[in-house]
């Protein structure tokens, strides 16, 4: 019987790109632009992973000008850990998942790959 | 594109209460972003994908499809109920009928909400909730089509009254079936799940064999000797089943349900399988029926097949009357009336039936333990 992954390939992009600088905080555009990702398919990979306790957020401190606030994401220590298996044991196709386009798809795809 | 892109973060930002608090942080995260999306399409794309995430986590987390799946098919049952001349008595009761059933409907839930909580998160929950809906929902349907021929000039010589009456007992009868769906598919249900389930599936199973037995509620009668003895046969295993599916549903549930727990209990969820076998038993067959009878005056095959299979239906004759020829019993001349009016007593006694023979079996199987 074939082993079910435990992650989609979207939710495997956003691991291996939160991944790339864990102690960094991130903004939801900037994650969709390099992982290539929609708004409506990040943000549900997004709020799960907030729900396991495998990434963090909050809201920038300072108000910045002309813009309002952005909420941020990182890892947590969990996320870390699950990510760097998950995409350790991830098969080559699940790691350059189709809907990862953009700057960011040859380095999803050379991150991962042993 | 402009306003296009002001219309659609309008809509983001009126359809925000339909997510639960919790998650209304996400979708200001995402206002926050558009504002460093390039203007164009692609901050339209970004916006929209706002729009797919309220609906995805208001159908995952506040049963937003379940609501409009109401929603809907309330609208189609009222739509299809409605019709019909101004001044018919029929038509007047018809529609309060589809008010009042709609108004119920969705007002219940909130009110049990309070007393035992909101929906279960099985999946059986669900089926339940909504499988009991669309039933309740198909009988109004059927029901208002039987009502307009059975209540239209000349059969309503007895005069409004009468109908009102029969209409105020049938939407008791359909509070409490949907106060006993609401409050068994709670979180704080007074039914284990398997317990429902178990006389869910034996009662709709025991509707349909009703059904199949004497689809339009009188017995069937057949002109050869072969045939006739072995449709008695079948009614007479029909019976019997009747009686023992409640008991042997009540003693199924009373094995699930712990020893060390006082024998109430054991007993309460003994007459709970016997009441789910017995309403589920009653609705089915109640709108498998009322659905044959009302398309009787429209269908002639299934009237020339009710005339040589259970009697003669008339438009006009509102009580049915038992024809006897030379050889006994020949069949009835009923009017559609006639024929749907034993329904509400089966709805009514049915759930009451199951539930007291429920209640005997695991009184019973609590002395023999």
């Amino acid at each position: 019987m074939a082993h079910r992954p435990e992650f989609s390939a979207q939710t495997l992009a956003v691991l291996a790109e939160l991944c790339a600088t864990p102690s960094q905080w991130r903004h939801g555009y900037g994650i969709a632009r390099d992982t290539g990702l929609k708004s409506g398919t990040l943000y549900p990979v997004l709020i799960r992973l907030a729900d396991r306790g495998l990434v963090e957020a909050r809201w920038e401190d300072e108000q910045p000008a002309g813009r309002p606030r952005r909420h941020l994401y990182r890892l947590t220590s969990e996320g870390l850990a699950t990510a760097t298996a998950a995409l350790a044991q991830a098969p080559f196709a699940a790691r350059a998942p189709s809907p990862v386009r953009g700057p960011n798809k040859r380095r999803v795809a050379a991150r991962v790959t042993p | 594109m402009n306003w296009l892109t002001r219309m659609v973060m309008a809509l983001l930002r009126g359809s925000a209460w339909l997510l639960p608090a919790d998650r209304r942080v996400w979708m200001r995260a995402l206002w926050a972003e558009a504002d460093d999306v390039p203007a164009g399409w692609r901050r339209l794309a970004w916006l929209a994908g706002g729009l797919r995430l309220t609906v995805r986590e208001a159908a995952l987390h506040r049963g937003l499809g379940y609501r409009l799946a109401f929603t809907a098919a309330a609208a189609g049952t009222a739509w299809t109920a409605w019709s019909g001349p101004p001044g018919d008595s029929a038509v007047t009761v018809n529609r309060a009928d589809v008010i009042a059933i709609a108004v119920i409907l969705a007002g219940l839930p909130w009110a049990v909400r309070r007393v035992r909580g909101p929906i279960a998160g099985s999946w059986l929950a669900w089926l339940l909730r909504t499988g009991g809906y669309a039933a309740v929902l198909a009988l109004v349907l059927v029901k208002a089509a039987v009502e307009r021929v059975a209540e239209a000039p000349p059969n309503n010589f007895e005069g409004p009254a009468r109908a009102w009456t029969g209409e105020v007992i049938f939407l008791v009868v359909m509070v409490g079936y949907a106060v006993l769906i609401l409050v068994c598919t709670a979180r704080r249900s007074p039914a284990a799940p398997g317990t429902v389930a178990i006389g869910v599936a034996t009662g709709a199973a025991l509707g349909v064999l009703a059904y199949v037995l004497g689809p339009l509620g009188f017995p069937l009668r057949f002109t050869g000797p072969w045939p006739a003895s072995l449709y008695d046969a079948a009614m007479a295993l029909g019976v019997l089943l009747g009686l023992c599916a409640p008991v042997l549903v009540a003693l199924a549930a009373a094995r699930r349900v712990d020893r060390s727990r006082p024998a109430v209990s054991r007993i309460g969820q003994c007459a709970m399988a016997g009441l789910w076998t017995g309403t589920a038993a009653a609705l089915v067959v109640a709108v498998l029926s009322t659905a044959t009878i009302a398309l009787l005056p429209y269908d002639s095959g299934l009237r020339y097949w009710a005339s040589s299979h259970v009697g003669q239906w008339t438009s006009i004759v509102s009580q049915w009357t038992p024809i006897y020829g030379p050889r006994g019993y020949f069949g009835y001349v009923a009017g559609t009336s006639a024929f749907a009016a034993g329904y509400l007593v089966v709805l009514l006694l049915g759930p009451l039936f199951g539930a007291a023979l429920g209640a005997l079996a695991g009184r019973v199987a609590g002395r023999v333990a």
